[in-house]
């Protein structure tokens, strides 16, 4: 079990430094003077060489890199060339909100997208059934940015149920940070005022990640727990005594979550990048909103950083995911080990 | 058997087999409403020029006058900002996102199938270890995020859009091929088909490809849907169809920002989106019924 | 051979299945009964209603496409298929069990033997009223009931899942299950089909002997003649929805009676390796539309005209041994 989580993380280290040689090269080898950029058409050209040289470009591409990664390993991501700081720095201020949103509406699709699957298994076939499918089908065909403006218009403008843009009120003051999530922070500070309040600005754009994947974990939920339903061993399970409840709840769920388990990762990556829309409509303060706004300034340092950090997410997200799924399915554990 | 014999024979079984997965597809009424429904968007598409009323409004048009209308008879989607009509924009923006996924499917399938097949049946462990942890290496980070990178380095074009979304979207089809290429590899007929002497490629290309087929063909409608939905979210950014260019994302993001007021300034474009998305995946759906295997 | 009252009589049962183009009549009128402590083998070609039969029993045929549309079935003088839901779990739990045909498939691949073993066997014993047994107790008992079945290593075993055994030893922890309480009746169905040759006669010998030590009654299904012969009292010929003859097993195999008992017969292959052994011409009926009459006529070398019109009654020929086939009227 160990070296299949040591290879796993090694595999995935390989990964993560080909990546990062990917996009520092790409980086590196796009037309335009960087150092020019950063500095704006109003700056010297002594000023623009002494930015170059101290950016190191000037010297051969694997020089170039060996610097830069030299740099990363020892936490520095270098400096933002839009907004004068280190990376680290904007990073630490941004990346919370975005965690904070991504596992919300992680936790929304797990648990929408469960339920709608496993009761539209059960209830094949029935009005639930063809509701779910309908929904489903609409669901996965709408792009995050549209979803998030659906949603907007019919909640925030039209019903007036939930605000429209930041995570909360101008008029709240912000709880002390101990997490950066501001909803457990309040919590945490027995502001259960402000925590409401952050619930209410964090549904909307949680939702809008979350609908996409509700439909797809319902769809994949359902038909798996309906092929589950007509194999042999849960007729077995039923003849030899066990209760039906136990069937239906034990039996049949734990093999029928394996396929939607699997996908999570993927769908984890999905809603990391589908934030970077979210986050816009929504005038969210995060790390997403922020990589837009780099690379649309042609940031360099701060893309890099950004493309390394989700490598680096969805690479420990997918991690996480082949440790969960090979426990519930010992058979993939197994073969591993060559057994 | 003579020659015409067999020929005539492998073509009506083909023939045959055509009906038949004809026929398995049209049992799915949702799919063959879909093909429709992008058959007609297709058609729009390719003569917009000619059907829409208003074809001058998909370029640099501004008429302050009838600017900001609702929906109504001479506008069916009404005005936006500037005074273009929404409809005609519209159909003008299904060009774009057809074109990209064409491009983009057209650039990156043929690569990432040969290159699943190489890495699948290679004996050689270091050439299919290679190809896959260079597979790996662009599946690591979500499709959205690289394809803004690159093309936010690059300058924000629609063809930027295109060249860099077909960077890195042959990944997928090599992980697909190979996965269907390896779990083959060992199987009787390929075996048998090499024991005889046969050439490699003459072994991958008729006795593997055809089993790539089916998957293939489905996940190629299903990524025309992924792929019009990352442009027009590369758009919605403003790294993809940049203004006055009608392209559906950059009409919902400048859209947007009239909301509610005018929400038919965003809610059309959007709605062009989601539909054109939808009848590929309806028809997807219906490819993968087509495909399936009948359990006896 | 005590013959009492019959443990479990089949009468009648009409089975109908629907299906995209239609419905397949699978069952056509079965008729068979058990007595208590008898062995009794039902023998008949793949797709001829075995299975079907047996979970009409059960009561786990998949109701929405399956219906049951005439017949009885008593079980100790009660029928089954008019008893309630909740009346059925206590029969699953004491009274009647099954083994099915592959065990690969029987088992839950996700949980330990152990852990399905050891649910079924604590609510067998709650249902006898043992509602506080210790899982240390109720793990003993599983290791046990392994060990009764022949296998080694039993703490192993029940720590393992079951794609880590031998289809032999997923067998033999199906046949735990099934016999983890003294039933009355044990439907086995194609016991051993799926297993190794070589491993085939041990497992069914294993099988007698624990049938045998339990007094229950066994229902053994098999496509094999050869595989009744030893090990059952009487035998079930059954064909495409019918049961076509029966008799006790030697008279059986001394004097078969209907035209498709002997080109069974005659398909198992001589040891004596004279002649190649012969197949009986045709096909199995297609069940959505059936042939009229006898639906073995169509393969009958001695098919006459009336076998087209009617379905053949029961003829006794003496001795317990029954024929369908108008060859034996009057």
């Amino acid at each position: 079990m160990f070296k299949y989580i040591a290879l796993r993380l090694f595999h995935s280290l390989f990964v993560l430094l080909g990546l990062s040689i990917l996009i520092f090269f790409i980086s590196r080898i796009m037309p335009g003077d960087p150092a020019r950029v950063a500095l704006g058409p109003l700056a010297t050209e002594e000023q623009v060489q002494k930015l170059r040289v101290e950016m190191h470009l000037d010297k051969p591409f694997p020089v170039q890199y060996y610097f830069w990664l030299k740099s990363v390993l020892h936490g520095d991501l270098g400096r933002s060339l839009y907004t004068r700081r280190p990376v680290v720095t904007d990073l630490n201020e941004f990346l919370p909100a975005t965690l904070e949103l991504v596992l919300f509406s992680f936790l929304i699709s797990l648990i929408f997208g469960q339920v709608t699957g496993v009761l539209a298994g059960y209830f094949r076939n029935s009005w639930f059934d063809g509701l779910s499918r309908m929904v489903s089908y609409i669901g996965v065909a709408t792009p995050a940015f549209a979803v998030a403006i659906f949603l907007l218009l019919i909640f925030s403008h039209i019903l007036g149920f939930t605000p429209a843009v930041g995570r909360i009120s101008i008029a709240l003051r912000p709880p002390p940070r101990v997490t950066g999530f501001i909803i457990l922070d309040s919590l945490l500070a027995g502001q259960f005022k402000t925590a409401l309040n952050g619930l209410k600005h964090i549904i909307l754009p949680a939702a809008s990640l979350a609908v996409a994947h509700i439909a797809q974990e319902g769809r994949v939920t359902r038909s798996s727990i309906v092929d589950n339903m007509q194999k042999d061993y849960v007729a077995a399970h039923v003849v030899h005594g066990i209760p039906t409840q136990s069937v239906m709840f034990k039996y049949l769920l734990k093999p029928s979550l394996i396929p939607t388990v699997s996908i999570m990762g993927l769908d984890f990556a999905f809603i990391l990048a589908n934030a970077f829309l979210v986050e816009l409509v929504f005038m969210w303060p995060g790390f997403a909103r922020y990589a837009v706004t780099v690379m649309l300034n042609k940031d360099l340092n701060a893309i890099v950083a950004v493309v390394l950090i989700v490598g680096v997410a969805f690479a420990i997200v997918n991690l996480i995911v082949d440790i969960v799924v090979s426990f519930l399915d010992p058979r993939i554990r197994l073969q591993r080990r060559g057994g | 058997m003579p020659k015409i014999e067999i020929l005539s024979t492998v073509l009506s079984a083909k023939r045959v087999k055509l009906s038949k997965g004809w026929y398995k597809f049209s049992r799915n009424t949702l799919s063959v409403l879909g093909l429709i429904t992008l058959i007609i968007i297709v058609l729009a598409a390719i003569l917009a020029p000619y059907i829409t009323p208003y074809p001058e409004h998909a370029g640099p048009y501004t008429n302050f006058r009838e600017s900001g209308q609702p929906p109504n008879l001479k506008h069916l989607f009404g005005t936006d900002t500037v005074g273009r009509d929404v409809f005609s924009r519209v159909i003008f923006g299904y060009r774009f996102s057809l074109l990209l996924a064409v491009v983009v499917i057209s650039l990156s399938v043929p690569p990432g199938i040969v290159l699943g097949l190489v890495a699948g049946y290679t004996r050689r462990r270091w050439l299919e270890v290679g190809i896959m942890r260079v597979t790996d290496i662009f599946l690591a980070v979500p499709p959205l995020v690289l394809a803004l990178a690159i093309t936010a380095m690059l300058s924000p074009k629609l063809l930027n859009q295109m060249m860099a979304i077909s960077l890195m979207w042959w990944p997928w089809y090599s992980r697909l091929v190979y996965s269907i290429t390896s779990s083959l590899r060992h199987e009787y007929f390929v075996h048998d088909a090499e024991l005889t002497g046969a050439r490699k490629g003459f072994i991958l290309i008729r006795s593997i490809l055809p089993n790539c087929v089916g998957p293939v063909l489905t996940k190629i409608t299903l990524d025309m849907g992924f792929v019009i939905t990352l442009g027009a979210s590369l758009s919605f950014i403003g790294l993809g169809v940049q203004p006055p260019k009608p392209g559906l994302g950059t009409m919902v993001a400048d859209g947007a920002k009239r909301l509610p007021a005018e929400w038919w300034m965003t809610i059309f474009p959007a709605l062009a989106i989601v539909f054109v998305i939808l009848s590929f995946n309806l028809i997807g759906d219906g490819l993968r019924d087509m495909f399936a295997v009948e359990e006896i | 051979m005590p013959k009492d009252n019959p443990l479990l009589e089949i009468k009648n049962l009409h089975v109908r299945f629907r299906v995209f183009e239609g419905e397949l009549r699978v069952l056509n009128g079965v008729d068979l009964i058990i007595y208590e402590g008898e062995k009794v083998g039902l023998v008949g070609e793949t797709g001829c209603g075995k299975t079907t039969t047996i979970k009409s029993v059960l009561r786990v045929l998949p109701s929405p496409p399956a219906k049951i549309t005439a017949g009885e079935i008593f079980y100790r003088g009660k029928d089954l298929l008019k008893m309630k839901r909740r009346e059925i779990p206590a029969l699953r739990r004491g009274e009647i069990s099954a083994i099915f045909q592959d065990p690969l498939t029987s088992l839950n691949p996700v949980f330990t033997v152990g852990h399905q073993l050891q649910d079924i066997i604590k609510y067998s014993l709650k249902q006898q009223g043992y509602d506080h047994v210790s899982k240390k107790e109720i793990r003993l008992r599983a290791a046990v009931l392994l060990k009764e079945t022949g296998m080694p290593d039993q703490e192993r075993i029940l720590k393992s899942y079951p794609v880590q055994l031998s289809g032999g030893m997923r067998q033999r922890v199906c046949i735990s299950e099934a016999l983890r309480v003294t039933v009355r009746l044990l439907l086995a169905d194609e016991p051993t089909t799926n297993l190794d040759v070589t491993i085939q006669d041990q497992i069914l010998r294993r099988l007698d002997e624990l049938v045998e030590k339990r007094g229950t009654s066994i229902l053994l299904i098999t496509h094999s003649l050869g595989v009744v012969r030893n090990l059952t009292h009487r035998v079930y010929i059954m064909y495409a929805g019918n049961i076509v003859e029966t008799a006790g097993t030697k008279d059986l195999f001394t004097d078969p009676l209907h035209p498709y008992t002997g080109g069974l017969l005659k398909t198992v292959p001589k040891l004596t390796g004279e002649g190649v052994s012969e197949g009986i011409r045709g096909r199995i009926p297609n069940y959505l539309n059936p042939p009229q009459g006898c639906r073995f006529h169509p393969r009958c070398d001695h098919a006459m005209p009336i076998c087209e019109k009617e379905k053949p009654p029961w003829f006794s020929t003496g001795d317990n041994h029954r024929v369908a086939c108008f060859l034996y009227r009057g």
